[in-house]
């Protein structure tokens, strides 16, 4: 007979959650001293969260502590192609295509894609924000960036230039100074709760630095006159394309700097390349007249002339070797200041072969042209001008009046600075300092001689000379009442592609200073092809003219730029 | 006795490990609404960055300028004065002024009087 223990039933359940027990705590060990990293590392990678952090890329101002160019926060739009149903996609690119303006064929591939996360559109509009966030569609979602933006638009485009949709700089002086506007990224260790949501906590953190804020020596309004000017008889004269460099002739600071056709800095991406180009300092041309500057100088320099010596203009047509040289009007007799006056090729070429090829060359040189000036800009060219030995017979009458040499708009202007500043060649410069966030300077740049080119009684001699051109000679169309100036035209015939020279396509130049006792701004203007009038006289005088009027009135009413700093 | 101090022994190792808990979920909480202030702080700071780049937008040489000279053909005048404003001393109100006057200075607040000093161009 079996006699029911009740006591052996409560032992065996006991014994079975003892061992459950040991079984518990065994595995518990088990887990707590031989998978602890396992764990760890799987619980660290859940809750923590390595997140890289963006820098503020630096602010461009002009001397005037104006912004130039500035960040903002924009809306970057992602999908996550996997979370939405293919059914569905159809009528999402619909949607989005009006709104972003995005071609159907570029949001198929980005949505039909087998990917978690697809950019669809980075930095867009807030009202393209808002139109998106109205549909509702699942799937997508927004990322803050921060985006470049230049509240100016098109002003001092080929200055500034622009940087690209990473906050890279790709041009001008995004792009020279990049490694300063940009900063140093930082990073964080942040936690996350188990729904991924990140929370205001972190393990550690490294706090990114700030890009350097840079203040540029343009001078937003008189780049806003100089730019007026420009586009006015770019489109007066339907030319081809136009430059103007204002620059301070005793520090080489650049005031403005100014290129037709420009571009629209927020939206450079649809701007033609021919629009981007930095015409002023990456395009080559023969300058004509207005290279006639370098010839007089040497001459006096040297003591080869006098302003009173007569030299015989051959009546307008003069044979030397193989060419028969022609001024544009007839002149007998004239005083080497005539000759600059009247702008006489026949005069200068003589003047020249006074003068001879290698001290020619030498003053050619000094002035700064045939060789970079250094300006920090990305795109310099050095001009062309070849060395002596390479001349034909016709290089000492054609290069004294500004043929078979190429220079740039830069170049001229600051050739004509060493002549208004008392002969030194200065190196032409956009960027005053460079400061961090909260004003203290880090670097600042001064005003660097190159080289003395000529004595200051010769620059005062040729001052005075050029004034004669705008008085008297080929430049009267510069004159401003009540401010003496000084300066001289050009007209160049451009070559055609057979190597002739063309009877219909010129480059009008004008180059000067004001005011004439105390110069503070010397102008170098380039019109490329204008039509039906091409005197540089004609043309590009009267931008002159109205550039230094306006921008002298400017200059006695301008603060500077110490007293706004103290107030901000 | 044994039991009862087993028990004691229990319960306060129960209500620290309560009361660490609560810590743990209090500090997760204030980083939620940490979370929530910065995400706001950043959408203001945000709003307020675009405000200012829309004023400098609009304020700009290149908006403003175009418009005065398209537009109204505006132009620089060819002839102009500097004036200097200096501010002068609080001039001393009457004690019998008219009426109006009286309401004048009282409403707007009126104390100084600028004197406008003309230089040569």
């Amino acid at each position: 007979m079996n006699i029911i223990n009740p006591r052996r039933r409560i032992n065996a359940v006991f014994l079975f959650f003892f061992i459950f027990l040991l079984f518990c705590i065994a595995r518990l060990l088990f887990i707590q001293f031989f998978r602890l990293k396992y764990f760890s590392e799987i619980a660290r990678r859940q809750h923590n969260l390595f997140v890289e952090l963006e820098p503020r890329r630096g602010t461009i101002y002009d001397s005037n502590l104006r912004p130039q160019a500035v960040n903002i926060s924009a809306d970057s739009l992602y999908a996550s192609p996997k979370d939405i149903a293919d059914k569905d996609k159809e009528g999402i690119i619909e949607k989005l295509k009006p709104i972003l303006g995005l071609d159907e064929a570029y949001l198929k591939d980005r949505l039909y894609r087998k990917k978690s996360f697809i950019w669809i559109a980075r930095k867009i509009e807030p009202w393209q924000k808002k139109a998106i966030e109205g549909l509702n569609i699942g799937g997508l979602g927004f990322l803050k960036e921060s985006k470049r933006c230049y509240p100016n638009a098109y002003l001092a485009s080929h200055i500034i230039g622009f940087a690209g949709l990473d906050n890279v700089g790709l041009e001008g002086i995004e792009l020279e100074y990049d490694s300063y506007l940009k900063g140093e990224s930082g990073w964080a260790v942040l936690l996350r709760d188990a729904r991924q949501k990140k929370l205001n906590l972190w393990e550690k953190m490294l706090l990114p630095r700030d890009g350097y804020d840079l203040v540029l020596t343009i001078d937003e309004v008189i780049q806003f006159i100089a730019e007026r000017e420009l586009e006015k008889v770019f489109k007066k004269y339907r030319a081809k394309a136009a430059s103007i460099v204002v620059l301070n002739p005793h520090t080489g600071e650049i005031l403005a700097l100014a290129n037709q056709p420009n571009y629209d800095l927020n939206k450079y991406r649809e701007a033609p390349l021919d629009s981007r180009r930095n015409r002023a300092i990456c395009d080559l041309f023969e300058p004509g007249s207005v290279f006639k500057i370098v010839t007089a100088s040497a001459a006096l320099e040297e003591g080869k002339i006098n302003e009173k010596k007569k030299i015989f203009c051959e009546n307008g047509s003069y044979k030397y070797a193989t060419h028969v040289l022609h001024d544009h009007r007839p002149h007998g007799w004239l005083t080497f200041r005539e000759i600059i006056e009247l702008s006489s090729n026949i005069g200068i070429s003589k003047v020249a072969q006074i003068l001879g090829e290698d001290l020619l060359y030498e003053y050619i040189k000094r002035f700064g042209f045939g060789w970079k000036l250094g300006i920090d800009l990305p795109g310099e060219i050095s001009g062309m001008i070849r060395e002596p030995r390479h001349w034909s017979k016709i290089s000492i009458t054609a290069i004294p009046m500004g043929q078979e040499v190429g220079v740039t708009v830069l170049q001229l202007a600051s050739a004509i600075s060493v002549i208004a500043n008392g002969g030194q060649l200065m190196e032409p410069y956009l960027v005053k300092k460079i400061i961090d966030r909260y004003g203290e300077t880090i670097k600042e740049f001064s005003p660097v001689m190159v080289n003395k080119v000529i004595s200051t009684e010769t620059a005062s001699r040729i001052k005075d000379i050029l004034r004669g051109v705008v008085d008297s000679g080929t430049g009267q169309l510069a004159k401003i009442k009540g401010v003496s100036l000084a300066g001289k035209t050009g007209t160049a015939q451009k070559l055609e592609a057979n190597g002739a020279y063309s009877h219909d396509k010129f480059m009008a130049s004008f180059i000067g200073f004001a005011p004439l006792e105390d110069p503070v701004i010397a102008v170098a203007v380039v019109v490329d092809e204008p039509r039906p009038y091409y005197f540089g006289g004609v043309v590009a005088a009267p931008v002159f003219k109205n550039v230094v009027r306006d921008v002298l009135k400017y200059l006695k009413t301008s603060k500077p730029a110490e007293e706004i700093l103290a107030l901000k | 006795m044994k039991a009862s101090k087993f028990l004691l022994a229990i319960l306060i190792i129960t209500f620290f490990s309560l009361l660490y808990v609560h810590q743990q979920t209090e500090i997760f909480k204030l980083a939620y609404q940490g979370q929530k202030q910065l995400v706001r702080l950043q959408d203001l700071l945000d709003e307020n960055a675009i405000l200012r780049y829309n004023i400098e937008k609009g304020s700009s040489l290149a908006f403003i300028g175009n418009k005065a000279y398209e537009d109204e053909d505006f132009e620089i005048p060819h002839s102009y004065r500097l004036v200097r404003l200096n501010p002068q001393e609080e001039l001393e109100v009457s004690t019998a002024p008219g009426p109006e006057k009286n309401i004048f200075v009282r409403i707007l607040g009126i104390k100084r009087q600028a004197e406008a000093q003309t230089l040569n161009p």
